[in-house]
């Protein structure tokens, strides 16, 4: 019975990292851009949503404002600095989102503090659901369904929509797109702050079960890249199975090997690299 | 930020008053100069412990300068709470900057590891780290240690509820796997057996844990009537923030064994610290002489009250650089010839060196989380339920001193 209730928690916990790695793969996959600072855009949303529940906004309002407040600021950050090095090779690009990474997480500590703090869940999911003998968050529960729709919702966007059929082809045929009369710049700018809005998304929604402390970006980076590596760098579907593989692999292993439970996550991405390079649904 | 390296001089020189404490004769010349090193984890998961210690040793250092005419500077050392950088932090103060004197190390395995090192250099060491080893089967001439250790932590909480909870019979542990997490689980276990106390289970967890869900699934599967809970720092708020969510406060009594104090009631907040069990080294509500005076200088100067990061930092190095005011020097030996035996009051009220195994034997608390509508202010989360030492003899913490 414990371990039908570990799955149930790793499911939980896959649903927040394949929000937190979507986005990463979406900038991958689309820019070929290696964002070091997606963790640092996870750390902004759930600081914002933080800062507005403090200041009275419910966590209803901070968490869409959160989001979006997270996505322009990416979007400016693209079209100001980041587009410029989008040519040059991958190790500029990890050089200047390390540093724009740790630049916000300073930031986040002169304006917050070096302390952290809490968040309440909203009211309405601050309970608990009981099976028999085992209990589990409502807000939890929220969080898998809101992140099952909101994954749907994605495929659609990226997969169903003329929107999507644009972004897509600003990625792979950027001159032809031009020829189009389509602006690629506008593209890539769009599509760098959909991808940082669906971290602050991740932060937003992690913030009441997780709180919010200053280097909680550095942790989101590490566990995005080990989904993102696992399920294939670029692919939707990857990171979707990835997340859910990670969280219920790691939430089975506190009880099989606790120790080992966070090690785990990470030999299984070392297998991957070693037998499937390109991820379990990488494109070739 | 990483490699962060700041050098922070302070220069006060003292016009000011030269009237000593009573325990510190000078003999250092005027306007001679005394380095501290502190090294602390300023990045990582144990940031935040580590920033306030730096400005608790500051403080100190001022204080020192002020009192004694001599000039005292601090070199913040970013460990990252991680011994081999710890090591080669401290290996490198020692040679490059002359530095001899070192008060930090928040987490047990750097402690342990800049405290060998520290000896080599001829230099003193004073920590807040809690694995009974560090002044037991590892003690060392240059090592001393301000905290109770895991030992007399345990002793000091888990008596107490036991005795106040006499039908709270079975007791789950979740206990991050290093040096202090096993110091900690080895001494409630012995409470446990001692008292008749069922240990239904243990989840082990790694230092880089966040994410505390499956090991709280494992604890509710073991129904329980005590949580204890015994990691430490961030690591602690999140197993506690997320054992609230679970709602488990409800369903049996949750402990933390080491809480770092203040620092974690305000990440907390009041909702979920109420009705919670901290053990505690330091509180700012303790009554001593020392302790008023602390707190009403950090409020001065800061405009908050000192946390155990901040008051632990500032006291092992105001006695590091006391002792060497004292000895003429910041060598070890010297250190070590003035702070053995040393008895004095301090954060917890008396306080004493002990010579056989460098350990400060001082007070531990329980603590207990207020609700919000019962604090008298900001800061008062928390009423304390009882404090006492307990501590190993030096022999059977294990400690021989070397010669």
């Amino acid at each position: 019975m414990i371990y039908l209730f570990q799955v149930l928690n790793g499911i939980g916990l896959g649903m927040l990292y394949f929000l937190l790695a979507v986005g990463l793969s979406v900038i991958f996959g689309l820019l070929q851009f290696v964002n070091f600072a997606h963790g640092a855009f996870y750390l902004l949303g759930a600081y914002l949503t933080y800062d507005l529940t403090m200041r009275g906004f419910s966590f209803w309002a901070a968490m869409p404002l959160a989001t979006l407040i997270v996505a322009g600021i990416a979007a400016l950050i693209e079209a100001l600095l980041l587009h410029r090095i989008y040519k040059l090779p991958h190790t500029f690009h990890i050089l200047v989102t390390v540093g724009l990474a740790l630049v916000v997480q300073e930031l986040v500590i002169i304006a917050w503090g070096p302390l952290g703090g809490s968040v309440p869940a909203p009211e309405g999911l601050q309970g608990v659901v009981i099976l028999g003998d085992f209990i589990y968050p409502q807000y939890r529960l929220f969080t898998i369904g809101f992140t099952a729709v909101l994954a749907g919702l994605l495929w659609w966007l990226l997969e169903g929509t003329r929107l999507g059929a644009i972004v897509r082809g600003g990625s792979e045929l950027p001159s032809n797109m031009a020829l189009l009369g389509y602006n690629t710049l506008r593209i890539n700018t769009a599509v760098f702050g959909f991808g940082a809005g669906l971290a602050g998304l991740a932060g937003a929604l992690a913030a009441p079960i997780r709180g919010v402390e200053p280097f909680m970006g550095i942790e989101a980076l590490s566990v995005a890249f080990v989904v993102v590596v696992i399920g294939g760098m670029g692919s939707y579907t990857g990171a979707l199975v990835a997340g859910l593989l990670v969280g219920v692999v790691q939430s089975v292993m506190t009880t099989l090997w606790p120790e080992g439970a966070r090690l785990m996550i990470y030999v299984g991405m070392a297998l991957v690299i070693a037998l499937m390079p390109r991820g379990l649904l990488g494109r070739a | 930020m990483l490699n962060r390296r700041r050098f922070l001089t302070t220069s006060t020189l003292a016009a000011a008053s030269l009237a000593a404490p009573g325990l510190v004769t000078r003999a250092l010349a005027q306007g001679e100069a005394l380095k501290i090193g502190v090294p602390v984890p300023i990045s990582g998961a144990f940031a935040a412990n580590g920033k306030f210690a730096t400005i608790g040793a500051l403080l100190a250092a001022e204080e020192v300068a002020a009192a004694h005419g001599v000039q005292v500077s601090t070199l913040d050392l970013d460990t990252e709470g991680k011994p081999a950088t710890a090591v080669r932090k401290v290996q490198d103060a020692l040679a490059q900057d002359g530095v001899k004197l070192f008060a930090g190390g928040i987490l047990s395995s750097e402690s342990l590891a800049m405290g060998k090192e520290v000896e080599r250099g001829g230099g003193a060491f004073m920590t807040t780290a809690g694995a009974d080893e560090i002044t037991g089967v590892d003690c060392n001439r240059a090592t001393f240690r301000w905290s109770v250790p895991t030992y007399g932590a345990i002793n000091e909480t888990v008596r107490p509820i036991i005795d106040a909870l006499p039908d709270a019979k079975k007791w789950y542990t979740i206990t991050p796997q290093y040096v202090f997490g096993d110091g900690l689980l080895n001494a409630a276990k012995d409470v446990f057996q001692e008292k008749g106390i069922e240990h239904v289970g243990n989840s082990y967890h790694s230092l880089t844990d966040k994410e505390f869900s499956g090991y709280l699934t494992n604890a509710i599967a073991a129904q329980p009537d005590v949580l204890l809970l015994l990691n430490f720092g961030a690591q602690s708020s999140d197993t506690l923030r997320q054992a609230v969510s679970f709602g488990l406060k409800q369903r049996m009594t949750i402990v933390v064994a080491w809480a770092s104090g203040l620092e974690q009631f305000e990440a907390l907040g009041p909702d979920i610290c109420e009705g919670v069990y901290f053990g505690a080294q330091y509180w700012h509500g303790a009554d001593s002489a020392l302790n008023r005076e602390l707190v009403a200088k950090v409020q001065e100067k800061h405009g908050f009250n000192p946390n155990y990061s901040f008051a632990g930092s500032y006291i092992c190095s105001k006695l590091l650089l006391e002792a060497a005011v004292k000895a003429g020097s910041p060598d070890g030996a010297g250190i070590a010839a003035a702070l053995n035996g040393l008895k004095y009051q301090g954060l917890t009220g008396e306080e004493e060196i002990r010579a056989a195994d460098h350990q400060v034997i001082k007070d531990y608390y329980l603590l207990k989380g207020k609700a919000k509508a019962d604090m008298a202010d900001k800061d008062d989360y928390a009423e304390i339920i009882s404090a006492g030492k307990s501590f190993l003899s030096p022999e059977d913490a294990g400690c021989a001193m070397p010669a």
